[in-house]
């Protein structure tokens, strides 16, 4: 495999990114004085700054790794994760962002008080948001561990540890508007991470006459590839090869890349829809869809927001860095396939984007550079998705938790404690896949918190029972597939699929519930739906 | 949350008057069937891409394919969408909304 270890500017890349970051969140803390500052900045942040901070922890390593990973591997069948994570935004813009924005609520938690006045469902809430914060922050400190340990050879504790304790500091000492701008130069800086090497690459590419990544794939060097996991290899002469991790095989310069059973091969890499059922992509598109809305880190932004004039404009701008965003995997995934063909047989994809430079520009000063600067985006991925999560599971622990004073001291206290749980989780659970985990937060989030948004928002007749009730049985049978999942034997056949992909069943099953249930309790209806509706809907100028 | 007490006679004043319902009714007249028009628009890349395979196979421009097209299409739509909600919602929800202000604040108030 080719690695970056001798690569001198990595290290110092890395390090001056996360300096910086540290640097914009003291220059933050000097602005952030009240509880109100810490938690949604007071509603001071512009559009365009609060749509940078949105793209930038909601493009997550997932999207910047993984996704290149995945069209590497599978074609471009993986457009359908980026257009559902685009798509969610235009649900959340729809449908939430502006009533939520106006019912005047911090966190998740609050709004559930304010719309049902229930303290049982606000504890439901709070369960809910630290867990779906926790199940998204494991992956992204374990992701910077692998990330690290490719580039640098370190050992992958060190990683996760850094992430964890740069985030945590950044967080405790900031807050949330130190976080805003924190976020919005991890956006720009990812940006420029993925674009300016992406631009060289197209430059080589097109002085080597423009090779096809579709077909007659070849090794532009001679490739020693070590094999990680057992696979069934077709070689060009149409001989069958089965191999198992730890062989080691010996390409020339020029030789044809063999076919591997189980990925997207020739003209088929240009379809999507091949591998998978449709019930899988199904359920995914519903996850993505309806995930978003749900995802406490996301939601809490949109309190940052002035009006609702200004949640719409940032809404859309999010969606156009959004959409600028994904186009670069997808360049990275494609010239993958020309430049780092080996990945195809080690299965070890995820590691494109930071191996395409050096392997496609050369190992010279231009192609280290390249590197370090994919290495030090990859990072600010990281960092930054993390930084955003944390605030809002600190900012509801501290209110929920840890007292309802809600004091600087306090928010503190519960980022430390927010934060030190992932970390420990990340160091001792076995490796997790990194976007089937990513998959099943949105599916969480999309069973528990999209049902009680949207109904919440639009339909009267919900109930403080209907609500608890829906986000237990849809929500709860959520968690169990995501603890299944993780903690269970393998399973096969539907059952395996129902639980890898479970928002197609549990979404429906926790709408269905919290209708039916706040129909059967219709007496207990809040005195005050009137006047909160009214609050939800009204426009704000009204000050009512 | 805030702390002021709300005067609940005057939500629901506000939530009797016809204005306030046409609101409603403005806002629901767009976000529900765009909604469906976006997720059918979206549901039909991905059951062409599973049953209609020969046509997303169509090449258009080099290796470019109808598929490809479709995909980068969703991306498109999601925000054009989002841009005329904006649109509308500046130019015919807001004024509404400021004619409500305007009643409940009483001819004196009202600039």
């Amino acid at each position: 495999m080719i690695n970056a270890a001798h690569n001198p500017f990595v290290i110092p890349t890395v390090v001056l990114m996360t300096v910086a970051t540290v640097a914009i969140g003291f220059y933050g803390l000097r602005l952030a004085r009240t509880t109100s500052d810490f938690l949604v900045a007071s509603r001071m942040v512009s559009p365009a700054w609060n749509a940078a901070a949105i793209g930038g922890e909601y493009l997550s390593a997932a999207s910047f790794l993984g996704i290149a990973g995945l069209i590497l591997k599978n074609g471009v069948d993986v457009l359908w994760y980026p257009v559902g994570f685009a798509a969610g935004y235009l649900a959340l813009l729809l449908f939430v962002a502006a009533p939520l924005r106006r019912s005047g609520a911090f966190t998740l938690p609050d709004f559930c008080e304010m719309r049902l006045g229930s303290r049982r469902l606000r504890t439901l809430a709070t369960v809910f948001v630290v867990f779906i914060g926790w199940l998204y922050l494991v992956p992204q400190l374990q992701g910077a561990g692998l990330t690290l340990a490719t580039v640098t050879g370190a050992p992958y504790a060190l990683g996760a540890l850094l992430v964890c304790v740069v985030v945590t500091a950044n967080v405790a000492l900031g807050g949330m508007r130190a976080i805003t701008f924190v976020q919005a130069f991890q956006y720009w800086l990812k940006l420029t991470a993925l674009a300016v090497p992406a631009i060289f690459l197209v430059l080589v590419w097109n002085a080597d006459g423009r090779p096809s990544p579709v077909d007659g794939l070849t090794f532009p060097q001679a490739t020693v590839v070590t094999i990680e996991h057992p696979a069934t290899l077709t070689m060009t002469d149409g001989s069958v090869l089965t191999v198992k991790a730890g062989d080691e095989l010996t390409f020339p310069a020029g030789a044809a890349v063999p076919a591997v059973a189980g990925m997207a091969d020739g003209l088929d890499w240009l379809l999507p829809g091949r591998g998978g059922s449709l019930f899988g992509t199904y359920s995914l598109i519903l996850a993505t869809f309806l995930g978003t809305m749900g995802l406490p880190h996301v939601l809490v932004r949109f309190y940052t927001n002035r009006d609702g004039a200004a949640a719409r404009r940032t809404t859309l701008v999010v969606l156009a860095m959004v959409g600028a965003f994904y186009l670069l995997p997808t360049i990275y995934g494609a010239l993958g396939r020309i430049y780092t063909p080996q990945l195809l047989l080690t299965g070890d994809t995820d590691a494109a984007v930071l191996l395409l430079p050096s392997a496609a520009i050369g190992t010279g000063l231009g192609g280290q550079l390249l590197a370090a600067l994919v290495a030090a985006g990859a990072f600010a991925a990281f960092l930054s998705t993390s930084s955003g999560l944390l605030t809002s599971v600190a900012g509801v622990l501290a209110t929920d938790v840890f007292g309802r004073g809600g004091s600087v001291h306090t928010f503190r206290l519960a980022a430390v404690a927010g934060g030190v749980i992932p970390l420990l989780l990340a160091l001792n659970v076995a490796s997790l896949d990194v976007s089937q985990v990513v998959g099943l937060a949105f599916a969480v989030a999309a069973s528990s918190f999209c049902p009680l948004l949207v109904l919440g928002i639009w339909w009267r007749g919900l109930t403080a029972a209907g609500a608890v009730a829906g986000i237990v049985t849809g929500g709860g049978a959520a968690v169990a597939a995501v603890l299944v999942t993780v903690l269970g034997p393998p399973l096969s056949g539907w059952p395996a699929e129902a639980v890898a992909q479970p928002a197609a069943w549990t979404v429906p099953l926790a709408f269905t519930t919290m209708v039916l249930v706040s129909l059967a309790t219709r007496r207990h209806l809040p005195g005050t739906v009137g006047a909160t509706m009214l609050r939800l809907h009204a426009p704000e100028s009204l000050h009512l | 949350m805030s702390t002021d007490t709300p005067d609940n006679s005057r939500y629901v004043a506000v939530q009797a008057t016809d204005e306030f319902a046409g609101l409603r009714k403005s806002l629901r007249n767009f976000i529900f069937p765009m909604t469906v028009a976006f997720f059918l628009w979206y549901a039909l890349y991905v059951i062409l891409c599973a049953y209609a395979r020969d046509f997303m196979a169509i090449k258009v421009i080099g290796h470019v394919n109808v598929a490809l097209i479709f995909g980068l299409l969703q991306f498109v739509t999601t925000f054009l969408i989002a841009w005329f909600y904006s649109r509308y919602a500046n130019q015919r929800l807001d004024p509404i909304a400021d004619r409500i202000r305007a009643e409940l604040e009483g001819p004196e108030d009202a600039k």
